[in-house]
């Protein structure tokens, strides 16, 4: 996905072909390490174990969960867990979540774009200016202004709908957007542009037919990200949203639980319920997501 | 060229610059909550989220019937409604009419006045001035004005026990502070926890403080406190409740796990229907949580008794503390306050009476206790309804009968005394310094 | 890639290059950014003024100057929050800054299990912060939960939300499982991006694998290490969620960090200019810790790590 920007020489070494199907030709980069070997082992115990209990126990009895073994398989599973948190409205929880991600994702590409181009394309004081302030944003944590967003939305008339979360969560999620958004378009190099600007394009063609299809991976690695913190988030929901209409599925589980909670096996069969549309959106697009996090390291 | 870009970056910034501070100065010129909400047609009510709700949501399906303008019930998940009461009040989304306790719950919406007086109302009402215990609706007013009509049952705070426990280890309901002991030592001997306690939420360690200080004290200490007097909190009796309740910790009386044990999800009143704790010090509304959570246990084992004295106390053994019952009070700024007042008038009626009793409550209109017998324990209903008409003093729950500015430190406080973090001084000078 | 370019036009010639380039105009940024500081800096703006007031949410604010300030700064609460709140910043970027780092540089070089693995170690990420916390809470529930049959074999009290250090740790260690995957792939990610050349060369001369690791991996992961440690770093400061699931602050205020103590100011006391004050000293906070660690490791210069290559 990213240009091989490696010296010559090194990109020899590699075997032809898609690099990461495993052929037996490729060398490893560093030589095994058995104590990492072990030590990702452990992890991977930690993560697997407190994931297996969530589903199994969600299947259990809530007698069986409450007095005996929670590690055990479970002997008599049943699915009423899940119809009783269906019965309980789950599923509008679902649709209103889904609408809050559609709608932050859209205002974030849409807003974010912009300003990452023009942040890459231009080099003034004051777009660097701008650049920088962003950067800071990924340090502003949203408890800090959850305050004055109180009072502001109030203000606006938007307390208790949907656009209160969806407006301040877009906001949050813009700067690591353009973060990353800037990162992928720097990487159309000057060239491109001058190719395209002997061609007589207009600033507007060179975004839609230049950066943004090269920018691809960056896009989708936002979209999904922001779709995954609007889907997420908590503290927005929970403070500046309060009937059941507005409801979304994190205050919606954090409700359940404080009045469920003993009901372990239905509490978990709520999270795995809150989790499968998720899932799903990540089985198809693993790839992405992947390729996009580790490209944020490699900047 | 290089200029125009400068311009055009200088007038972008102004425009953002202007933009913003329209937007900051229109924010802060109107601060202040808004009208309620409620669409025309509709009021709505928010109500403490609880097992007791479905009583309510019957009254508003009936009302509903007949009134043109219809009453939207919003149950509010218990653990947060006073947060999300305050919240909504401060928008302009506030309900039109609202579930609370009286008291201190009330004075800051009566101080800013939200609050629609409902004196002249009720005086004009035979329905309303005459359906009522009137020591009741007094426990609901504030400054000598009534703010709330009563619609829950009477709620004060009772030792409940698990009878098969009891009887399995052959001893009685503990009636004085020997007795108390010797239970926690017999069920502690067996590893069963004495008292189930949902430490978690804070107010469950509450009740045993104001017990205790009862006891020890008598009501008047805290009279004074919630009056306004913050150095009551420096009288003796404080100081022993403190070491009282240092001395049963220390014991072993509420097992080890209290500090992560919660009530609202649950989990206290499971450990007593288990068998895992063989008494639970909890409002009479744990009744109606056990027939809702586990009603095998509500109706074969479930027992009941008053709080023990404390040797040398002088507080009444007949005193109760608890909420009188939970009231309803009308936002001033509701568009409906005709439909308001008439819903809040379906809360004397028989049926609404009824309708509390079938669900194992209590009510506290003046014909209640002709129907106690139709309880679906009649036995429970009758030995409530006497332990509040014959207490002589029925202190409200402190941390309803003070605002929010002292009852959250208030709770903290405990907290912290009971999870052994400050000592019973610490805890009488912090609660002394409390702003 | 340049072989199009005439020799004149490099990448130092772009001024000359201005008009003819189409760039785009400033304004195309303007809406997105009118955006975020209408919804994220004049909020930060607010929260600041608000501190200099009291407010109780019902009626308007009113200024009090330095009140909030000076009672702060006496504030012993206000002091626990924040070494709690320091202290489980360090925990957490001290449990899973080297173990990410391990895993990652491991991950990045294996083929074959390398792609399973990450299936596996993005799933934490899918789920909410608030799901995780309910879950572990109904594991670790002294009565009900896994832990009880669990903790005996490690040697621990099943009541750890309940104790003073169990319940912080709990904290760290909750979100440590639900990140370290994170960090976790940003270190491959920063791993994969390191020449084989430099590692060949190194071990031609010799070297063994602990050297080229300090002497080769570290240093050319420094981006990334810088940016994955402040987002951890931010990240811990904020954990709320959590907090409010988990423990509400307890026992006791053990794990009032700094924004639970916010929220509980704010929006149980309703002492909301308080509540913006410490805000305020969050956001502080966050910010110096960021600034310092770009100065330190040169991030904010954009230097590539190829230099004299």
């Amino acid at each position: 996905m990213s240009i091989d920007t490696r010296p010559a020489s090194a990109q020899q070494l590699r075997a032809p072909g898609p690099p990461r199907r495993g052929r037996p030709v490729r060398r490893r980069r560093s030589p095994g390490n058995p104590v990492a070997g072990i030590g990702s082992l452990i992890w991977l115990v930690i993560v697997l174990v407190p994931l297996y209990t969530l589903v199994s126990a969600s299947l259990m009895r809530q007698d069986e969960a409450l007095d005996g073994d929670p590690l055990a398989i479970p002997t008599d599973p049943t699915l009423e867990n899940y119809s009783f948190v269906l019965d309980s409205g789950f599923l509008a929880l679902i649709g209103n979540t889904a609408i809050v991600a559609v709608a932050t994702v859209a205002i974030v590409l849409v807003l974010s774009v912009p300003v990452a181009y023009v942040a890459v394309r231009t080099r003034s004081r004051l777009s660097s200016l701008a650049f920088r302030t962003f950067l800071l944003g990924v340090a502003i944590p949203a408890q800090a202004v959850i305050v004055p967003l109180y009072l502001m939305i109030g203000k606006m008339g938007l307390y208790d709908t949907l656009w209160a979360i969806i407006l301040p969560t877009a906001a949050f999620a813009m700067p690591v957007a353009v973060l990353v958004l800037s990162g992928t378009m720097r990487d159309v190099s000057e060239e491109m542009y001058e190719a395209m600007a002997l061609d007589g394009a207009s600033p507007v063609r060179m975004l839609w037919q230049l950066a943004v299809p090269l920018s691809r991976a960056g896009i989708s690695t936002v979209a999904i990200f922001s779709a995954l913190q609007a889907w997420n988030g908590f503290l927005f929901p929970l403070i500046l949203t309060q009937s059941e209409e507005q409801r979304v599925l994190t205050l919606g589980l954090f409700n359940f639980m404080s009045q469920f909670g003993v009901n372990i096996p239905a509490v978990l069969a709520a999270v795995v319920l809150s989790v499968i549309p998720i899932f799903a959106v990540y089985l198809v697009a693993r790839r992405a997501l992947i390729n996009g996090l580790m490209g944020v390291g490699g900047k | 060229m290089r200029s125009g870009i400068f311009t055009q970056g200088t007038r972008t910034t102004r425009w953002a610059a202007a933009g913003a501070a329209m937007v900051m100065a229109g924010v802060l010129a109107g601060c202040g909550s808004g009208s309620s909400g409620g669409d025309s047609g509709t009021i709505t009510a928010y109500v403490y989220g609880d097992d007791a709700v479905k009583v309510q949501q019957a009254a508003v399906e009936t009302f509903n019937k007949t009134s043109k303008v219809k009453v939207k019930l919003v149950p509010v998940p218990g653990v947060d409604y006073v947060n999300k009461l305050r919240s909504a009040m401060g928008s302009p989304n506030a309900p039109d009419v609202f579930y609370n306790w009286g008291g201190g719950s009330i004075k800051p919406y009566v101080d800013s006045e939200d609050l629609v007086d409902l004196t002249s109302t009720v005086k004009n009402d035979a329905t309303l001035k005459d359906g009522f215990i009137p020591s009741i609706m007094t426990a609901g007013s504030l400054d000598g004005k009534i703010y709330g009509v009563p619609m829950r049952g009477m709620q004060p705070v009772m030792l409940f026990y698990n009878k098969a426990l009891f009887a399995e280890h052959e001893i009685e309901p503990p009636k004085t502070w020997e007795d108390l002991q010797a239970a926690i030592r017999t069920f502690k001997a067996a590893g069963i926890t004495p008292f189930a306690l949902g430490g978690a939420e804070k107010w469950p360690e509450l009740m045993w403080m104001e017990y205790l200080l009862d006891r020890i004290g008598g009501p008047e200490v805290f009279r004074k406190i919630q009056d306004g007097d913050t150095d009551g909190w420096g009288h003796p009796a404080v100081l022993k409740t403190a070491r009282t309740v240092k001395e049963l910790i220390d014991q072993g009386a509420f097992g080890k796990n209290f500090n992560s044990v919660d009530y609202g999800s649950g989990a206290a009143p499971t450990l007593l229907s288990k068998g895992k704790a063989a008494m639970h010090l909890m409002g009479s509304w744990e009744y109606s949580t056990q027939l809702g959570k586990a009603p095998e246990f509500a109706k074969k084992d479930l027992g009941w008794t008053t709080f023990p004295t404390v040797a040398g106390g002088v507080g009444d053994p007949a005193n109760i503390v608890g909420n009188p019952t939970n009231y309803w009070s009308v936002n001033a700024r509701t568009e409906h306050k005709d439909t308001a007042i008439a819903f809040l008038k379906t809360m004397a009626s028989k049926t609404y009476a009824q309708a509390l009793v079938d669900n194992g409550d209590v009510p506290t209109t003046s014909n209640a206790a002709s129907m106690l017998s139709g309880s679906p324990n009649p036995q429970f209903a009758t030995d409530q309804y006497e332990m509040v008409q014959k207490a002589p003093s029925f202190t409200l729950s402190w941390d309803q009968a003070l605002e929010a500015q002292y009852a959250t430190p208030l709770l903290t406080e405990i907290s912290k005394l009971f999870a052994g973090k400050t000592t019973p001084e610490q805890f009488v000078e912090a609660m002394k310094a409390a702003k | 890639m340049s072989h199009h370019t005439p020799v004149a036009k490099r990448h130092g010639d772009r001024k000359a290059a201005v008009g003819s380039a189409g760039r785009p105009p400033l304004a195309w940024a303007v809406p997105g950014i009118l955006f975020f500081a209408v919804f994220a800096i004049v909020p930060l703006a607010i929260a600041v003024y608000l501190s200099f007031t009291e407010w109780d949410g019902l009626n308007s604010p009113t200024f009090t100057g330095l009140d909030n300030w000076t009672r702060l700064f006496n504030d012993s609460e206000f002091g626990q929050a924040a070494w709690l709140s320091l202290l489980l910043t360090t925990i957490s970027w001290a449990f899973q800054t080297p173990v990410a780092l391990l895993l990652g540089v491991w991950a990045a070089g294996r083929q074959r299990s390398r792609a399973f693995l990450s299936a596996i170690f993005f799933v934490p990420l899918l789920l909410s912060t608030t799901a995780i916390a309910i879950l572990f809470r109904a594991l670790l529930d002294p009565n009900f939960g896994v832990i009880q049959t669990i903790g005996p074999w490690l040697g621990i009290d099943p009541n750890v939300m309940g104790s003073s250090t169990g319940a912080l740790l709990v904290v760290a260690f909750v979100g440590g499982w639900q990140f370290m995957p994170f960090h976790t792939l940003i270190y491959q990610g920063g791993a994969r991006q390191i020449p084989e050349v430099l590692y060949q060369a190194a071990s031609i001369d010799g070297a063994g694998m602990v050297r080229q690791f300090f002497h080769i991996t570290l240093p050319q992961l420094r981006h990334t290490i810088t940016t994955s440690s402040i987002l951890m770093i931010v990240g811990s400061l904020t954990y709320f969620d959590t907090v409010l699931i988990m423990t509400k602050g307890g026992p006791g205020t053990d794990t009032t960090i700094l924004p639970y103590l916010m929220y509980r100011t704010g929006f149980q006391t309703y002492d909301l200019g308080y509540a913006a004050a410490v805000a305020t000293a969050l956001v502080v906070v966050a910010t110096s810790i960021s600034l310092i660690m770009v100065r330190l490791s040169g991030f904010g210069s954009m230097r590539s790590t190829r230099e004299g290559m």
